[in-house]
């Protein structure tokens, strides 16, 4: 094969190739730290309360995003909510199909400005509403670690 | 800190932190990977190595031998025009002893990178490591040789030869 004769089958191509190793690794921040501590340590979702601004920001957070205002006052905001807004996912992270949607949702919690996006389990497709009531699940504490998926999935109540 | 700021603001965390479980966290793990087309001039040459055989280009204009083998020659822009066949056989050009490893660890039996002279090349060089020879004894000028790995071994890369030995 001279040198300027060209390639036409691919196999005899070559490429070099290798893998890049590099994680990431990331903390939630002083108040995302105490907002998992409590789902991992007391199964509860908490909001914080701008007395001002008259909101409760959940996931809870340091400052209001509207006055400013540090927030000092916590609360427990139960594990009830709404759905806000959902979706059928056909396909997973890899995009292959699956033959059961995953239904994921914006449960806005009761009395809370903002919510968490999260699964939906114990129904079916059909019968998802906007506005539907639903409660969180969560994991046995043993099986807590201090994530958002320490809640399983919201259920209809 | 500095004469007026006595500590600075924040929450200050480190590794062992995390690593105790103090704070939560969360990895993420991407999968990366890369791979580099070798085009035609590498390609034959990563591909020639396999067999055991090293392969440069000649540019007949310049009258020189490009190692590895490259499909341009850099000095005229022409396509080259040949290839050969090289010698596994070569002259130290410069070498260096190193009591480091590439992870900057210190090692007790030293590595000695060396740029070697590939006979019949004209003088053009690849950098390989010598090895079975007594770092006191290495100079510039020693005549070596490639040792391979053996055939099932190869996989088409410059490390298919293990290292070189004097002659």
């Amino acid at each position: 094969m001279s040198p300027l004769e060209k390639i036409v089958q691919t196999t005899q191509t070559k490429s070099l190739q290798g893998d890049i190793p590099v994680y990431g690794q990331y903390t939630f921040g002083v108040a995302g730290e105490r907002f998992f501590r409590e789902i991992k340590d007391n199964a509860r979702i908490m909001g914080a309360t701008c007395k001002s601004c008259n909101l409760t920001y959940v996931p809870a957070r340091l400052f209001c995003e509207r006055c400013f205002n540090k927030l000092e006052d916590w609360v427990d905001v139960g594990k009830r909510g709404v759905v806000h807004t959902y979706t059928l996912s056909y396909l997973d992270l890899d995009e292959n199909r699956l033959d059961k949607p995953v239904i994921l949702a914006m449960v806005q919690l009761d009395g809370a400005y903002g919510g968490l996006v999260h699964r939906l389990g114990e129904v079916t497709p059909e019968k998802i509403r906007i506005g539907m009531p639903v409660e969180a699940v969560f994991k046995a504490k043993a099986e807590r670690e201090g994530s958002i998926l320490d809640i399983k999935y919201f259920k209809p109540c | 800190m500095t004469a007026k700021i006595k500590e600075w603001p924040g929450t200050p965390l480190r590794d062992t932190d995390i690593k105790e479980k103090k704070v939560l966290s969360t990895e993420w793990h991407p999968n990366l990977k890369y791979a580099w087309d070798c085009g035609v001039g590498y390609g034959r040459y990563f591909a020639e190595l396999k067999n055991g055989k090293i392969i440069g280009t000649k540019c007949e204009k310049c009258h020189r031998v490009l190692l590895p083998a490259r499909a341009f020659c850099e000095l005229c822009f022409r396509t080259v025009d040949e290839w050969v066949y090289l010698k596994d056989t070569g002259t130290v050009n410069t070498f260096s002893i190193a009591y480091t490893d590439v992870q900057a660890n210190r090692i007790k039996e030293p590595q000695i990178p060396a740029l070697i002279e590939i006979d019949g090349s004209g003088g053009v060089g690849i950098m390989h490591l010598l090895e079975e020879v007594d770092p006191k004894k290495v100079k510039i000028g020693m005549k070596v040789k490639a040792v391979w790995k053996p055939k099932a071994q190869r996989e088409g890369a410059i490390t298919d030869i293990k290292y070189w030995k004097p002659l």
